[in-house]
């Protein structure tokens, strides 16, 4: 021994089982910290991946730029791809069609199409003005090969034809809008653009530009801005990948990072607290120790020091623990991501490590220790060695209050006193329980808002839609019932609309949109009421239901005249959904009646819209048929290609949301069973003691049983109180405010948190009560 | 008549070469309302002995039998009601809860018991240790005599057949520590108690009725007017 400090590791080496709970505490917070910000990390990993695959991979696209600037912008050392982007018809309306169909034409560099966009199928590049790439939607509906010709048709109705050099993905937008897809050369697009002239090329294509760091790349951007003399509109991000990269100034990860730097204070204060208990509960049964060193002449300092040297001892196994655990955590929720939605995840590294996540583990491990070592250090240095002296080391704290031994048996009194004894401890330990709680049941109301706002998981989503062109009642009403005779479709529905029908609702008038459900969509829609009875709308004529709007005052009850075709009809609202899947204009309702209703107040009889579901095994093939059938006077919706992307989204979101859930409630689960633990551990002795006079082992089990109940039936009643009450602030915010839906208590998020903590009760209380079992009462009592 | 039978007690601690022989081959029995002192040295295994008597601990081998009843041949639940019932404990460090006043202190191994304390009982032993009016008070609000004084009334009430104290004067001065001696010794003759205590004060012997000597884990009867062995 060199220095009185180098106690430290002996004295660990004794006290191993005592030091094995702070350590616990320590690798808990760690971990908890880790994987926090690792599945943060993550959930931008895998958005990142999802933005690029959407929006392609460029960070900012430069227009109006003369090719000269633009190769010089292109060879700065900081960029890594520059191509050029042009598109046409991208809307569809500028008259560009392939077989008849909408074609978009996009003009590009080739590593545009490689690097920036990775969309090349099959084939190369166009080497030449002559040649294009063509999207999978045309290769497949006109069977299309790579050599073959195919002839464009200009607005103006002169053909261009081009040989195919090879294929490219399909987009969302083009499935969804039954459009194809065409890629030339910039060179050809030039071409054809309108009133396009070679020499001034930057008036139609976008340069893109990928940076090779994504850091610093506002800077960047300035950099370029002044160089070139290029203004703000002639510059612009990709502000969802930015956004994602923490290169936005509207960043969307930083409002990721916000939350998880909240959840890693929340932490940081539960650890603190932990390991503050832990660490008292240590120093408590080691006073005689401390009045020994007190006695032979440290000073209360270095009685502070050895505490902390010992506390920061433990960091050194805890801390590497803590963070393995949390990367491990991590790389098993990317390992299910990627289960999941392997066509967006697939690119997520099996092992990669997030290092914002080791660092804030780290910092945490060693902050909360620092800062819980603070009370238990000055606890020690103020051992009196008096305490030795007198033989008085293990004295309980005085108590001021004697226990109330009337309401219930003795050891149930004592296990409830325990708990009440020391108002600091027991103000603590609900603090602990509530905590948890309170966070579980605000945080729960995320759930709603990404069931809310991620569709794809709704049971009407339609992975095929028929449309009219024109929005009117055309698509002939006989394919549903060929569309069900098909294997492939597991449910097609129609909707009628009659859009902007003039209204007069309680002496106002008003705009609205009519929609016809049929059976399957008012079932739907039952999880949406929000007062009165679909039934009736569904089975009475001349009556419907009013979508939820903010703005509008119609409830069920009103009745509504309809101005159609100049002539009037009424219509009794008898019933208000809270969301209906169809957006609408401003200021324009929403009124959702049966198909019988609607034909007879509109006379038409096909519908609108055909929505088509697919069962699990229907192939490419399958579609194709159900194209054939539908012909091409309809738009064919793909919304395949969509619902993947989002439904990716919501697995991310989903994942994320769900992993902090589970992480608050083993917070909770860890709080509870190392309180409990410490609790008993501290009065080991007096238990002891209890024992020699007579107090039986299921007596004893009885006592930790009352006082554990004590802490979790407060802390339970507080959390919920104030848990529900933050539920419901957040509920009305976000959910209320944007869908009407009213809050209502939520018990199944209640019954999970109170089934944690009732689970963490039990758990916590067995352990000690098997060891004091197990324990003889001499040793007990000898216990220091 | 015999309270309590110890028939070649032995007790062993750790094996191989930390074997320790605490206790070897004891035995010995106590009379009814008997006070028996038991000395020696430190580390001499009285207050294993102590231990063992009292069911606290459980001895390698030998039988203790107490009223007839074999201690060791009882279930853990069983034995600690029938120690509850029938062995009161006086520690040296009092070993009061800090949380319950003098008077609950007192009842404190009846209401484990699930019994309901009379208050004559209740009053009478109050009335004997000179605690009546401090009955509201808190362990923490009494001096160590006092504290003492509870711990032999909580040992007293349950009117056990046998009471075991182990250096109940240790942490008392010489008034504090004759005054419980005065009051252990007018227990066992009021109440014909059997009492069993271990000492280090060879003056306190004088009162007791039979002394007994540990020496390396063997007990060596030494009768009584033990003062003059003991010299």
């Amino acid at each position: 021994m060199k220095s009185y400090l180098d106690l430290v590791p002996i004295s660990a080496k004794v006290h191993r089982k005592q030091n094995c709970m702070s350590i616990i505490c320590i690798v808990l917070a760690v971990f908890l910290v880790t994987a926090i910000f690792g599945m943060a990390d993550m959930f931008i990993r895998g958005q990142i991946l999802q933005a690029q695959q959407e929006q392609g991979n460029w960070h900012i696209g430069i227009r109006n730029i003369s090719d000269e600037d633009a190769n010089l912008i292109a060879c700065r050392p900081d960029v890594a791809t520059a191509a050029d982007y042009g598109v046409l018809n991208y809307r569809g309306e500028q008259g560009y069609t392939l077989s008849g169909k909408n074609v978009v034409i996009c003009g590009s560099d080739e590593s545009a199409v490689t690097e920036i966009f990775t969309s090349l199928d099959i084939g190369t590049f166009p080497a030449n003005e002559n040649e294009a790439l063509v999207t999978n939607n045309a290769k497949n509906m006109l069977n299309l090969e790579i050599g073959e010709q195919i002839v464009i048709t200009m607005p103006d109705g002169s053909e261009i034809s081009y040989t195919i050099s090879g294929f490219i993905n399909n987009t969302v937008g083009l499935m969804s809008k039954d459009s194809y897809g065409v890629c030339l050369t910039t060179e050809s697009f030039r071409v054809i653009y309108p009133d396009g002239t070679s020499s001034n090329p930057a008036d139609y294509t976008m340069r893109l530009l990928k940076f090779k760091s994504t850091r610093n790349i506002q800077s960047n951007i300035a950099v370029i801005k002044q160089q070139f003399g290029l203004s703000d509109e002639q510059v612009s991000e990709n502000t969802e990948l930015l956004g994602l990269l923490g290169q936005s100034r509207n960043s969307f990860m930083l409002q990721v990072y916000a939350v998880a730097v909240i959840l890693f204070i929340l932490v940081l204060v539960a650890g603190v607290l932990m390991i503050t208990s832990s660490m008292n509960s240590n120093v408590a049964q080691r006073t005689e120790f401390f009045g020994m060193v007190r006695c032979i002449g440290t000073t209360p300092k270095q009685v502070m020091r050895l505490v902390r040297k010992e506390a920061l001892n433990w960091c050194r196994f805890a801390i590497p623990l803590g963070v393995v655990g949390g990367i491990v955590l991590v790389w098993v929720l990317c390992f299910i991501l990627r289960q999941l939605s392997p066509e967006f995840f697939g690119g997520m590294p099996a092992f990669s490590i997030s290092y914002p996540s080791v660092i804030a583990g780290i910092v945490v491990g060693l902050l909360t220790v620092l800062l819980a070592a603070r009370s238990p250090a000055k606890k020690a240095s103020k051992v009196s060695p008096l305490a030795v002296v007198s033989g008085n080391a293990n004295d309980l704290q005085p108590v001021k209050k004697a226990a109330n031994t009337k309401f219930f048996k003795i050891e149930t009194s004592l296990g409830i006193h325990h708990a009440k004894a020391s108002k600091k401890n027991f103000i603590l330990m609900i603090g602990s329980f509530s905590v948890s709680i309170i966070l579980f049941l605000a945080f729960s109301v995320t759930i709603d808002f990404m069931n809310h706002t991620l569709t794809p998981l709704q049971p009407w989503t339609a992975d095929i839609s028929v449309i009219s062109p024109e929005n009117t009642c055309s698509v002939k009403a006989e394919y549903i019932e060929e569309l069900w005779q098909n294997s492939a479709v597991k449910n097609a529905y129609g909707r009628m609309f009659a859009y902007n029908v003039p209204v007069i609702v309680n002496g106002e008038e008003k705009v609205v949109d009519l929609i016809s459900y049929e059976d399957m969509q008012f079932d739907w829609a039952k999880d949406y009421l929000l007062s009165g009875s679909l039934e009736k709308a569904q089975s009475e004529n001349n009556t419907g239901l009013i979508v939820f709007d903010s703005q509008n005052n119609i409830e069920a009850g009103n009745v509504i005249t309809l101005n159609l075709n100049g002539s009037q009809a009424d219509l009794e609202i008898v019933g208000v959904v809270s969301q209906c899947p169809f957006n609408n204009s401003p200021g324009v309702g929403k009124l959702i009646c049966s198909e019988d209703t609607f034909r007879k107040l509109t006379g038409e009889t096909d519908y609108t819209i055909i929505d088509i579901q697919l069962s699990k095994n229907a192939t490419e093939n399958d579609v194709r048929d159900i194209h054939s059938l539908v012909g091409s006077q309809y738009t064919f919706s793909d919304e395949r290609m969509g619902n993947s992307n989002t439904r990716g989204a919501y697995y991310c979101f989903g994942l994320f949301i769900y992993g902090f859930l589970v992480l608050i409630a083993l917070i909770t689960l860890f709080n509870i069973i190392n309180s409990i633990a410490m609790s008993v551990a501290a009065k080991m002795k007096q238990y002891g003691v209890f024992r020699a006079i007579g107090l039986s082992n299921r007596q004893l089990a009885k006592m930790i049983v009352a006082e554990a109940s004590t802490y979790a039936i407060t802390g339970i009643i507080c959390g919920s109180v104030l848990g529900i009450v933050c539920n419901k602030i957040l509920f009305s915010k976000l959910i209320t405010y944007h869908w009407g839906d009213a809050w209502s208590v939520p018990l199944v998020e209640l019954g999970i948190i109170i089934v944690v903590v009732a689970i963490a009760v039990i758990l916590a209380v067995r352990n000690p009560i098997r060891k004091m079992k197990e324990t003889s009462i001499v040793d007990t009592i000898s216990a220091s | 008549m015999e309270i309590l039978k110890v028939q070649k007690l032995c007790k062993t601690y750790g094996t191989g070469a930390v074997k320790v022989d605490a206790l070897k081959d004891v035995s010995f029995s106590l009379e009814k309302g008997e006070f028996v002192a038991v000395v020696g040295e430190s580390g001499s295994g009285k207050s294993t002995l102590l231990n063992c008597i009292g069911a606290l601990d459980v001895p390698t081998s030998g039988v203790i039998t107490m009223d007839g009843n074999n201690l060791f041949t009882m279930k853990e639940e069983e034995r600690t009601i029938f120690r509850r019932r029938n062995i009161g404990f006086i520690f040296q460090s009092f070993q009061l809860v800090s949380e319950l006043t003098v008077e609950q202190n007192i009842v404190f191994p009846l209401l484990l018991d699930y019994r309901k304390p009379k208050t004559s009982d209740v009053e009478e032993i109050l009335e004997l240790l000179g605690l009546t009016d401090r009955r509201n008070h808190l362990p923490s609000q009494l001096s160590g005599g006092q504290q003492q004084r509870v711990a032999i009334g909580r040992a007293l009430i349950t009117k056990p057949k046998l009471i075991l104290a182990d250096e109940p004067t240790g942490n008392l001065d010489s008034k504090n520590s004759q005054d419980v001696i005065d009051l252990l010794t007018k227990a066992s003759r009021h109440y014909q108690q059997t009492i069993l205590m271990i000492t280090h004060n060879n003056s306190l012997t004088s009162m007791v009725d039979r002394v007994l000597r540990v020496i390396d884990g063997v007990l060596t009867d030494l009768g009584g007017n033990a003062n003059e062995k003991l010299s």
